[in-house]
């Protein structure tokens, strides 16, 4: 296991968001689970914490997560993973699944 | 029909469709972060629902408890949490006098939890039974490929009614196991006919062990809810007088023979190919014709 | 999975111990025992399994017919439950016909039997372990373990095999998980076996005390948490019937 956190300029989340956390993916092989939560600090700052079954990709996740925060407002949100090896086409899906649940509400 | 398959769609989604749109209500939900620690302690990668989804929702307007396992996550196994929270549902239902449903995907006790996971599925048995004491209906859906094994298909035997799908299956040891134990030649896990013969939906339909046998869908499912949620099923000494008697004749007539056309056929299946390629509610219908 | 052993102490031996000469009365046949006994000169009903047997669906008939006797003949008198069973054989007939819906019946007699007022009480007395302990021991009121007896999910060394999880992890793992533990005692402190009977205990006197003090309560998750066993069941319970009460 690999575990890390870093947070990521973005800007801040809108204010009204359809529910205070959303939860997109599931803990399987070759898949993640992403929660995605409102009303953190500072606004302007998105938090994420890794946790990855696969050691030795740090990088990959880092240039992904920062390239979510980079162009959705997410500024205030905390965003936790558990991974079990999920290619990175997938952790950007999730990611944005969860914002869309966050934001808009299910479906 | 929506089109969307039942069996495809992950425990969460599952709740979200056959719920009333937004009345579903997760208990222990994921902010909380209640995961095992038997599994971070091993390396394994830990989920925020530990790989059941808990809550209360609406079905046709009528409140229920609902919980869903999530079979990707260590084959839907139970373990300490999963099997609390399990528990602490239908205690909820007995205590509320409310239907509790139970959407099953699980290969039983998740090993990595040794005992304990074996000891939560015996306490939910009872807190079950609490319920059904009270009249308070208890459902299990078995619709998907994972099934209900081990433990988790005893326990859901203890409901009052099972809705199953033709991919749901239903059992204690799977294929794999058998086939290791008995051999390859007394029983192929690759031949899926016979996998599905021995422990699918349409046999145990027809034996009387699943409630109802529906389309692979959620509004089928949904409907079938529906019809059963107001009905509970006593135990009382008529009832496993019947039930005994049932099981008695059960083995009395196909004990003796390994093939489940023979069982098919039985119990008043004509054309067995027929059925073989019906779906599940269009095998309900000739199985109740050859009745 | 392991083939039955056959134990060393005779499952005859087993029953005199517990119940003296009025276990002449119990039949045993197939491994499987069915039958009335006294216990502290009290009428006790008995139903088990020994040898370490498979218990199957014809097995699960027995037992359950035998409850239903007791229901019908013989209004809350206690029922002992004795388990020395290996488990249930991984057997496709048996699953074809439904071994789980088998196994479920005899819960669902051993459950009218409580409501009735029959006191459901279960000795482990050999092998205690998967879909045999599930099927009807660990649904007793009380349940007890001989020391001799191995309780409890499986061995380290099947876990190991099944999970690819190496030995030596589990083994180290169990010293501060109790429930990775294959055995009566580490059973008990996860709650799921009430007491140890020790092989210098007078057993006629625990039984006699165990039906005696018996309530149909399930007190397990309790006494895991005091025990310290099974640390989460009890407050993760809890919290789901304080988040639902909202």
């Amino acid at each position: 296991m690999e575990k890390f956190t870093k947070a990521f300029p973005s800007k801040p989340l809108p204010t009204k968001t359809a529910k205070p956390w959303a939860l997109a993916g599931v803990v399987g092989s070759g898949n993640l689970e992403v929660l995605l939560e409102s009303g953190g600090r500072p606004k302007d700052a998105m938090e994420c914490h890794v946790e990855t079954s696969i050691p030795g990709y740090k990088a990959s996740w880092l240039a992904a997560l920062a390239d979510f925060a980079h162009h959705y407002p997410a500024g205030g949100t905390k965003v936790t993973i558990n991974d079990q090896g999920a290619p990175p086409v997938l952790v950007t899906l999730r990611l944005r699944q969860a914002y869309d649940h966050l934001t808009k509400g299910d479906k | 029909m929506s089109g969307v398959l039942f069996h495809e769609q992950t425990a969460r989604q599952r709740i979200a469709a056959l719920a009333d749109a937004g009345s579903f209500v997760e208990l222990l939900a994921p902010p909380e972060r209640i995961t095992s620690p038997y599994l971070a302690q091993l390396g394994i990668p830990v989920s925020f629902d530990d790989g059941i989804v808990i809550g209360h929702a609406k079905i046709g307007g009528k409140k229920v408890y609902l919980a869903a396992q999530v079979g990707q996550f260590v084959g839907g196994a139970v373990g300490e949490i999963h099997g609390a929270k399990l528990t602490g549902l239908f205690k909820a239902a007995a205590r509320d006098r409310v239907p509790c449903i139970l959407l099953v995907e699980s290969g039983g006790v998740r090993l990595h939890e040794g005992s304990a996971g074996e000891i939560a599925i015996a306490e939910t048995m009872r807190a079950i039974f609490e319920c059904r004491a009270l009249k308070v209906p208890t459902i299990a859906v078995i619709a998907t490929d994972i099934g209900a094994y081990g433990g988790i298909g005893i326990l859901s035997t203890c409901c009052d009614h099972r809705i199953m799908t033709e991919h749901g299956r239903l059992g204690i040891s799977g294929p794999i196991v058998i086939e290791k134990w008995m051999g390859k030649k007394a029983y192929n896990s690759a031949d899926r006919a016979l996998v599905w013969k021995t422990s699918g939906g349409k046999t145990k339909y027809l034996l009387g062990d699943a409630d109802a046998l529906v389309h692979d869908a959620p509004e089928a499912v949904r409907d079938a809810l529906t019809k059963l949620i107001g009905k509970s099923k006593p135990v009382n000494l008529g009832s496993v007088k019947a039930r005994q008697k049932e099981l008695q004749n059960r083995l009395k007539r196909f004990g003796a023979t390994d093939d489940p056309n023979v069982v098919w056929k039985g119990m008043g299946v004509r054309n067995i190919e027929a059925a073989s390629l019906a779906s599940g509610p269009e095998f309900a219908a000739l199985a109740k014709r050859g009745k | 999975m392991k083939k039955p052993t056959p134990k060393k102490t005779s499952a005859r031996a087993v029953l005199a111990r517990l119940f003296g000469a009025s276990a002449k009365a119990i039949a045993i046949e197939k491994s499987v025992l069915t039958g009335y006994a006294s216990v502290g000169g009290g009428k006790v009903c008995v139903i088990g399994t020994s040898n370490g047997t498979y218990i199957d669906n014809e097995a699960a008939l027995r037992l359950a017919a035998h409850v239903i006797d007791c229901i019908e003949k013989n209004p809350k008198t206690p029922i002992v439950m004795l388990v020395d069973s290996a488990g249930q054989e991984p057997n496709r007939v048996a699953e074809m016909l439904g071994l789980a819906s088998y196994f479920g019946h005899l819960l669902s007699c051993l459950e009218l039997a409580r409501r009735k007022g029959h006191k459901l009480i279960t000795v482990a007395t050999g092998q205690a372990v998967g879909g045999a302990f599930l099927c009807y021991g660990m649904f007793a009121d009380r349940i007890y373990a001989l020391d001799s007896a191995t309780v409890g999910l499986m061995p380290i060394s099947a876990m190991s095999a099944v999970t690819k999880i190496p030995a030596a992890v589990l083994q180290k793992l169990s010293k501060t998980m109790p429930s990775l533990e294959f055995g009566a005692a580490p059973f008990a402190l996860l709650g799921g076996v009430e007491a140890v009977w020790s092989a210098k205990d007078d057993v006629q006197a625990k039984l006699e005390q165990a039906i005696a003090t018996a309530t149909s309560e399930d007190n397990r998750a309790e006494l895991g948490k005091k025990r310290g066993g099974r640390k989460l069941a009890l407050d993760i319970r809890k919290k789901v019937l304080a988040e639902s009460a909202r």
